[in-house]
């Protein structure tokens, strides 16, 4: 079933006067279960277009339908990982990962049993009552996940959440978000600019072009999981989508030396 | 996590310290003051001994001139400040509602912080009278702006990430506010209520120095009409230690609580 289409969205933004086009007609299809995740050169557009999925932001045209209804504002039904985390230093732990169900006016019995099985989920029992600051970078965007998850979105959306980890704290992290999604069954796009995140975690990687972004090309990835970050047979993935992208970065420099 | 938090706080010894310092200064001060005095240089009516200050702090402590100063120069301190902050936060929040007032409003901020308090004294007497009004009219004016203009600022500082995030999980309208926006800009207030508080002082005193026939000015300009320079400078240590003990034990206070649990400045 399909869960989000996207229908030649365009999205232009004016900078210093000019107007400049950031997504030239994107068309995606997103089915029920399904790990997508959109790689491209950096600010081709496609955080923008994850921000227009989430109602952040709206497109110039085109539509996103989710269950067949258009996308207009922001909603619960689609919660985000942003890349800094974002989480409220003003809440605990466990406050943030409770917003979106206080927001939703769910009991507090409930919701308190609710965000505590995902932060157990996430590993983060002991740190319930802590506040953002006292955890490192890779415990909060775990934090960050189980705040999108407490929700139960109909879609959980990820803008390069593991951009600012560490490499042994991601590869950890890669490994734990496809347990998840095995165990959650969610509808997951995942944005990034690394391909081998792409490669481990997609179970189809939609290629952006550079600005104006359109789609060049998907590449299915069907292969065991969970997948680690070693695996010597993910290499052919690894190097098709490297092919595809090479010429997009470079047309990028292009633009960016002009 | 606990070791974390402990670690930030300071320690029994550390606090004895910081008075011992605090201490040593003082002595040394009014040891430096006494070797002035006894070296002659200026007449005692210019510049009284550390004892004949202490004198007079006891003549005003006993016929109550002083308590009942500070009373009254205490209590129209929190009524104008309290309608400072209402005027203030309801102003501010006018600014980020009607965007062109707001930022014309805000293009103001330069001149209207860094107006003298005592430059509204003439016009208030004008407009007001020479009465208690009159006095909470130029402590409203010199506090209202710096509140105003930090609700504003405050408000459109907010990352926003924070906003961002909140919508996505549903929240908007009164509840964006209440549970986003109010916590968000709470440490900048805080500043910005300082701030708020030591303009309010400076003008209060200036204020009863010029327009009032009660309170902590008052007395000052007392001591100068009699030629009095013990009270002068009894009625001036009182006005700085109120300003300090206000700002350490309450603003500061309050400032440090909000920083430790949002996490800023661990280590200083």
């Amino acid at each position: 079933m399909t869960k989000l289409q996207a229908r030649g969205v365009v999205k232009r933004f004016d900078h210093d006067g000019n107007s400049v086009m950031a997504l030239d007609g994107i068309n995606l299809n997103v089915e029920e279960g399904d790990f997508v995740c959109i790689v491209g050169p950096s600010g081709c557009g496609k955080s923008t277009f994850l921000n227009i999925v989430a109602g952040l932001e709206k497109p110039d045209s085109g539509e996103v339908l989710l269950n067949g209804k258009p996308i207009s504002t922001p909603g619960p039904d689609r919660t985000m990982v942003f890349q800094e985390g974002a989480l409220f230093p003003w809440l605990k732990v466990i406050d943030n990962v409770e917003f979106g169900l206080k927001m939703a006016r769910i009991p507090k019995d409930e919701r308190r049993q609710i965000s505590q099985s995902y932060l157990d989920m996430m590993q983060l029992t002991k740190f319930a009552d802590s506040y953002t600051y006292q955890l490192s970078t890779g415990m909060k965007q775990r934090v960050a996940i189980a705040r999108a998850l407490a929700m139960d979105p109909e879609i959980l959306l990820m803008d390069e959440p593991f951009a600012a980890l560490d490499s042994q704290t991601r590869d950890l992290l890669l490994v734990e978000l496809q347990l998840i999604w095995e165990r959650t069954k969610k509808t997951i796009i995942f944005v990034t600019h690394n391909i081998s995140e792409s490669v481990i975690l997609g179970k189809r990687v939609v290629i952006f072009t550079n600005r104006p972004s359109k789609i060049k090309k998907e590449i299915v990835i069907d292969y065991r999981r969970p997948r680690l970050m070693e695996d010597e047979n993910l290499q052919k993935y690894y190097h098709q989508i490297l092919e595809e992208l090479k010429s997009e970065v470079i047309a990028r420099a292009k633009d960016e030396n002009q | 996590m606990t070791e974390n938090l402990i670690s930030t706080q300071k320690t029994h010894r550390e606090n004895l310290a910081d008075a011992a310092n605090a201490a040593l200064f003082l002595a040394v001060f009014v040891g430096v003051w006494q070797v002035v005095f006894m070296l002659g240089i200026w007449p005692k009516i210019s510049l009284p001994s550390p004892a004949m200050v202490i004198e007079s702090f006891a003549r005003i402590i006993w016929n109550h001139s002083l308590p009942e100063s500070i009373g009254i120069t205490l209590a129209r301190l929190v009524g104008a400040f309290a309608v400072s902050m209402t005027l203030g936060t309801l102003i501010g929040l006018a600014m980020i509602r009607f965007k062109g007032f707001g930022k014309t409003l805000n293009s103001f901020s330069a001149g209207l912080l860094s107006f003298p308090s005592i430059a509204w004294v003439p016009f208030s007497i004008l407009l007001i009278g020479f009465n208690e009004f009159g006095i909470l009219f130029v402590v409203i004016m010199s506090s209202i702006f710096s509140i105003m203009i930090s609700t504003y600022s405050s408000i459109r500082n907010i990352p926003p990430i924070y906003l961002d995030a909140a919508r996505n999980m549903g929240s908007k309208g009164l509840a964006l506010f209440r549970h986003v926006t109010i916590p968000a800009v709470t440490p900048s207030l805080i500043i910005g209520l300082r701030q708020a508080w030591s303009f309010a002082w400076h003008a209060i005193i200036g204020a009863e120095i010029l327009m009032s026939i009660v309170g902590l000015g008052h007395i000052l300009s007392v001591g100068r009409d009699f030629i009095d320079q013990s009270q002068v400078i009894a009625s001036m240590i009182t006005i700085f230690a109120i300003g300090l003990l206000v700002d350490r034990f309450l603003l500061y206070k309050l400032e440090d609580k909000v920083r430790r649990k949002w996490g800023l400045d661990l280590h200083r």
